[in-house]
């Protein structure tokens, strides 16, 4: 026989259950956890520096700065089971992201600052890119960072900035080219945006909350600038090639939102298993016994099965540097499935539970916004259909 | 100083064992594999002394398959992971039983000469709680079995293993050579880590198959045979009394155990 090569590896199963074990702690009292959540709106600290000692915080750090560089496989199979487990942190994805970013496009010394102090866990990062009038569509925005001697002065308004009061700092991406520049020297649009590391308290830079829904342990907010000055060594990747450095780091976002979603579905799935196997409303059989209840929750079984080899294909793509259009195909793809499978998996599961689904303490209701909320961001359902139809369909572009 | 420490590939205690219907043994379809969680804690004790005597080594054992449906390196890589210097596979995909096991593990004493051998006192799947005693007699070697604490001479040239026996605790110190087997409490064992799993990949899983140590002698005939696998007896649903009175009349008269 010829041995299954296909599928979840033995060190992936490994990190799986480094995860199942970092979480053991926070699930003795989960209760508290979720307590902590509600109540305080954040992740209590002890679960970042559980993060940081298992390791998780370096997967995209090299090793010489203190990470395993072990990639997105490794990143989206702990993410995946982390979500499984009914955990997550809002940052710890965030800050993924943003070291993946410096760690693939920012200076020597850039590197040797930031990386280090991710993989202990000393810092938190956040993600700066929307602006009211710039969502799907980055090319609009308008934040401005102008070059000033040895720094870039910026202004302008992000919102929908999740967990800026936390973070220590927000990798923002800003225009550093006006449009009548791009316009007047005939430069391609992609051209106009640079990346910066920004400190959070830096003077000239103040937040106003915003009444969102749906994210846990972070709060939303829109983030001014006001003539807020960034050192110019903390430019991350070439001025004005900001683009580049932003969508190398969208795709591998997509992937672990993609595996987190995964990851809520085998949550949501189990908590249903668990209500229909004991659940008696008529007779002696459980409810899990009709089919009514029983096909639904099969089905998801089968479509996690599917979402979590396109996920697991989409960072292999990724982690194995084939070209970015077709490693965004396989992430774009993974986000679609995974995101409306979770969707269905809440509904579902507040079916299955009847009016208890909708009790905060038996804890499926939160998975209404939580799941809806990724058909929406970070790209819409729609967009990854128009990428597809375009991209790989080969058909004229639709929007 | 060198130790060994043993690592044997069980199902994952969380999850649900169905006997197969012929009872030849348990399904093991969508099993779980974990390492044996005694082992872990012996793993855990020989990485703790590596830690506090220098120069130390820690070298992992098993004896299993490797590729599936038995393959048992994810385990040993686990254990590398964890922090062991090396691992040595013996591979064979019979079921062995302890005697045969603790003759495997002689033979690998011989050649990779410990100073230790740290085991979990028994696996949690077939619970025989025999092999490390077994490994004791063949080689001669003092042992002290379901240790709670373990402590090194300053010279390590001794041991002092402080027991946990019915109605106390009972402490013993031994030259080493010598076997210790693990209890629950000796230690909360730590997971992989990530730099942990990394730095395994380059670490050395050696394998031996079991032909080779045959050919050195080792006897693999067992004297025991599985006759039977059966679950126990279906749980009855227990009854509800309306008063104490009735609770001790029902103990009394439908239990007989009062």
């Amino acid at each position: 026989m010829q041995a299954l090569t296909f599928g979840i590896t033995d060190e992936q199963r490994t990190i799986q259950e480094t995860t199942t074990r970092m979480l053991r702690p926070f699930e003795a009292r989960r209760q508290e956890f979720e307590r902590a959540l509600r109540e305080h709106g954040r992740v209590p600290e002890e679960f970042w520096t559980a993060l940081a000692e298992a390791g998780l915080l370096g997967a995209f750090v090299p090793e010489e700065f203190g990470g395993t560089a072990m990639g997105l496989s490794a990143l989206a199979t702990a993410a995946d089971a982390m979500a499984s487990r009914g955990f997550g942190h809002p940052l710890f994805l965030l800050t993924g992201m943003d070291a993946l970013c410096i760690a693939r496009s920012g200076s020597a010394s850039l590197q040797r600052r930031f990386l280090p102090r991710i993989a202990s866990g000393a810092l938190k990062l956040c993600f700066a890119i929307t602006e009211a009038n710039a969502g799907t569509n980055s090319f609009r925005m308008t934040t401005r960072a102008v070059r000033r001697g040895d720094s870039y002065v910026l202004d302008g308004e992000k919102t929908f900035i999740t967990g800026m009061d936390q973070a220590d700092y927000v990798l923002l991406v800003a225009r550093s080219r006006s449009r009548e520049e791009i316009e007047r020297g005939g430069l391609p649009k992609t051209s106009c945006l640079s990346v910066f590391v920004v400190d959070c308290h830096t003077p000239g830079i103040s937040l106003t909350p915003l009444p969102m829904r749906a994210i846990d342990g972070a709060a939303q907010w829109t983030v001014h600038f006001d003539g807020a000055e960034v050192p110019a060594e903390n430019l991350v990747g070439e001025e004005h090639a900001g683009a580049l450095a932003m969508f190398n780091t969208l795709n591998p976002e997509r992937v672990l939102i993609a595996a987190g979603a995964c990851g809520q579905t085998e949550r949501l799935l189990e908590m249903s298993i668990a209500y229909a196997s004991q659940r008696v409303v008529f007779g002696s059989r459980p409810i899990g016994a009709y089919q009514a209840v029983q096909h639904p929750l099969a089905d998801l079984r089968i479509r996690l099965e599917a979402a979590r080899a396109v996920t697991m294909k989409a960072a292999a793509a990724f982690d194995a540097g084939v070209d970015p259009s077709e490693a965004g195909t396989y992430a774009n793809m993974a986000k679609y499935l995974a995101t409306d499978l979770a969707i269905d998996a809440a509904d579902r599961a507040i079916q299955t539970h009847g009016g208890s689904g909708f009790s905060e303490d038996v804890g499926v209701i939160g998975y209404w916004e939580r799941t809806r909320l990724m058909r929406t961001a970070p790209i819409s359902k729609e967009m990854i259909l128009n990428f597809v139809g375009e991209h790989v369909l080969g058909l004229p572009r639709s929007y | 100083m060198k130790i060994l420490a043993t690592v044997k590939r069980v199902p994952d205690p969380e999850t649900s064992i169905k006997v197969k219907p012929d009872g030849s043994g348990i399904v093991t379809d969508n099993v779980k594999w974990v390492i044996n969680p005694f082992d872990e804690i012996a793993i855990e004790e020989a990485l703790r002394i590596k830690e506090k005597v220098a120069g130390s080594e820690v070298v992992l054992v098993s004896i299993g398959g490797n590729a599936a449906p038995n393959d048992v390196k994810e385990q040993l890589r686990t254990g590398l992971a964890m922090g062991a210097d090396g691992a040595i596979l013996v591979v064979t995909d019979a079921a062995l039983e302890p005697l045969v096991v603790a003759r495997a593990l002689a033979k690998l004493v011989e050649t990779e000469k410990p100073d230790l051998v740290v085991m979990g006192k028994q696996a949690i799947d077939d619970d025989s709680n025999a092999a490390g005693q077994m490994l004791a007699e063949l080689l001669g070697w003092p042992q002290a079995t379901f240790a709670s604490k373990v402590e090194l001479s300053g010279d390590q040239k001794s041991a002092t293993v402080i027991r946990e026996v019915d109605g106390g605790l009972e402490t013993l110190r031994f030259p080493l050579p010598g076997i210790v087997t693990a209890d629950l409490r000796l230690n909360e064992p730590r997971y992989a880590s990530l730099p942990g799993i990394m730095k395994a990949r380059k670490k050395e899983l050696k394998e031996i198959p079991i032909g080779d140590l045959e050919k050195a002698g080792l006897d693999v005939s067992g004297r025991t045979q599985l006759v039977k696998m059966e679950p126990p007896p279906k749980r009855q649903a227990g009854k509800l009394v309306e008063s104490v009175d009735q609770l001790v009349e029902l103990l009394h008269t439908e239990a007989k155990v009062i």
